[in-house]
């Protein structure tokens, strides 16, 4: 078990090493911080708003860009160049790929996210800001995030290029937004269905600064079930 | 040592593989030779795990392709055009193969620093996969192949797009690692199987075709004794006094101006065919300026097996 999450780690640390040797994650990363930077001070100085809450509404929206860029090439490019095949010769199981992978795509989200603390470190100069709804924004956005990820990660084990990856991803990602963009226009039955389902509505739900356990454990099951649909496709692939 | 039975690979109806068998010994080096699409990759991809067979069964040191993970650790395998992690430089490549295997920080620096000579990869050690030539890709795929001492190694084609000089050390290489260690290759090479490899097999269709050392493989192309004979002097009575001995013997003249060429065939390989004609030829007083007993290139031998020649 542990030689298996070592190799998890070992995984998720070349991820790492590739994200930072590569020009595409430090594109990502300026992109994030001038898209959310933008959505910060939009707020703060043009509306004259001294909060976080409209800058955790649009989150979602910057994650349904930038989450599809970070993950697209992740398992695309080892299928296509090869390296999957020398990955799965090697002693390690799928399940430790597939864990490796999200995990170093966590960090890289994590560490974006660690870097916007900033945000609510000048809010707190400039008035009194509630720390314990900004802390649940945080662990929202993380869980949201983690959501997202699991689900590009889906979308990039379906192919072996990254571009289709990115457009799978996205397509899935932007189906969500708008089934909750549409939630008024469905009955109230499919309607209340519908937001137990949704990962965005769970993510709203915990802006309010409420830990509620059925907000964690759907963030967490949407998760687990694409990671899983992730670990099956690339058993498949290997198997058929 | 690596055992396979009975071994096929399907795709949709089609056979890539079928009913392979055969067997590596410990301390041999098995060439696998076949013209493209013949399934030696897939019969390699099956053998380490890559690919589950349609059905058949094989087994590396005893443990077989069921017990996958324990037979990865066994294996380096240096898969088809030596696939890298481009993006990031020689050694987090090998340290990342290490980590891979289990080994240890302390025995991975150790290894890095063996496969770095046996290899040649000082001057590129730091330098990204994606800015080396291909055959600098090739020996860092080598290298992590051989990173964690691995029993049984399995190399599809593993000289592609090196220079003649490290073909030589490549080769070299393979020839030390084939005296301790179970080695299968496959080559699109013939010079450098037969230069390599202790035995090699032929595989055409997914179907076994021929296997044995080089010289085993020779006979079984010619299927029988075959002669080459150059007489001073038209040699009358000789070739009624050899068919006395031998009456399935066959003789086919050739042009040595200004002598006299013959070709004999005999259809049994073990047929002292060279001992009876020289006894013939003795007899009849019978001037030999030459004689040499034939045998088939390994390039004739793929040709007649592989079906490019007929």
């Amino acid at each position: 078990m542990s030689g298996g999450l070592n190799r998890a780690l070992a995984i998720c640390r070349k991820e790492w090493r590739v994200a930072l040797d590569t020009p595409l994650g430090y594109v990502v990363a300026i992109a994030f911080f001038l898209a959310s930077g933008f959505f910060f001070a939009n707020n703060l100085f043009l509306i004259g708003q001294a909060d976080m809450r409209e800058y955790f509404s649009v989150m979602p929206l910057l994650l349904m860009f930038f989450i599809p860029a970070m993950s697209m090439r992740s398992i695309a490019d080892e299928q296509r160049s090869g390296t999957f095949e020398l990955m799965v010769t090697m002693p390690v199981r799928t399940t430790d790929i597939v864990v490796g992978k999200f995990l170093a795509l966590m960090l890289q989200i994590s560490v974006l996210m660690m870097m916007t603390l900033f945000y609510p470190f000048i809010l707190s100069l400039l008035g009194n800001i509630d720390a314990g709804q900004v802390a649940a924004a945080y662990l929202a956005i993380l869980l949201l995030a983690a959501c997202y990820i699991s689900i590009c990660l889906y979308a990039s084990s379906l192919t072996d290029h990254a571009i289709i990856a990115y457009v799978v991803g996205f397509g899935i990602l932007l189906g969500l937004f708008l089934v909750m963009q549409t939630l008024p226009t469905f009955s109230p039955a499919v309607q209340n269905l519908l937001t137990y389902l949704m990962p965005l509505s769970h993510y709203q739900s915990m802006l309010r600064g409420v830990i509620a356990l059925g907000d964690l454990c759907s963030l967490l099951a949407v998760t687990v079930l694409f990671l899983s649909l992730a670990w099956f496709q690339l058993e498949r692939r290997r198997w058929r | 040592m690596i055992q396979v039975k009975q071994l096929s690979r399907k795709y949709g109806e089609q056979f890539a593989v079928e009913n392979l068998s055969f067997h590596v010994r410990k301390g041999e080096v098995m060439g696998l030779l076949g013209p493209n699409g013949a399934g030696k990759s897939t019969t390699m991809k099956m053998l380490t795990c890559f690919l589950p067979p349609s059905s058949g069964e094989a087994s590396i040191d005893g443990v077989s392709l069921q017990d996958s993970l324990t037979l990865r650790r066994k294996l380096g395998y240096l898969p088809e055009n030596a696939p890298s992690y481009s993006d990031i430089d020689v050694y987090s490549h090998l340290k990342f193969v290490g980590a891979m295997h289990g080994l240890a920080d302390a025995t991975l620096v150790d290894r890095i620093e063996e496969m770095n000579q046996a290899c040649g990869l000082t001057h590129v050690m730091y330098r990204r996969i994606d800015e080396l030539s291909k055959g600098f890709r090739q020996r860092v795929g080598l290298a992590a192949s051989m990173l964690h001492d691995p029993d049984c190694l399995i190399f599809d084609e593993p000289t592609t797009g090196l220079d003649p000089n490290q073909i030589v050390e490549i080769r070299q290489l393979i020839r030390r690692l084939g005296k301790k260690k179970t080695v299968l290759l496959s080559s699109h090479l013939l010079a450098e199987v037969e230069a390599v490899c202790d035995r090699m097999m032929i595989i055409d269709h997914g179907e076994l075709q021929v296997i044995g050392t080089a010289e085993e493989l020779s006979r079984q192309a010619h299927g029988g004794a075959l002669i080459h004979v150059t007489f001073k002097m038209l040699p009358e009575r000789v070739f009624d006094l050899l068919k006395e001995k031998a009456p399935e013997v066959e003789v086919t003249e050739r042009a040595v101006e200004p002598y006299h060429g013959y070709v004999i065939h005999h259809a049994d390989p073990e047929f002292p065919l060279a001992e009876e004609l020289f006894h013939a030829a003795v007899a009849c007083e019978a001037v030999i300026l030459e004689m040499r007993s034939e045998q088939a290139s390994l390039e004739d031998v793929f040709r007649k097996l592989t079906g490019a020649g007929q």
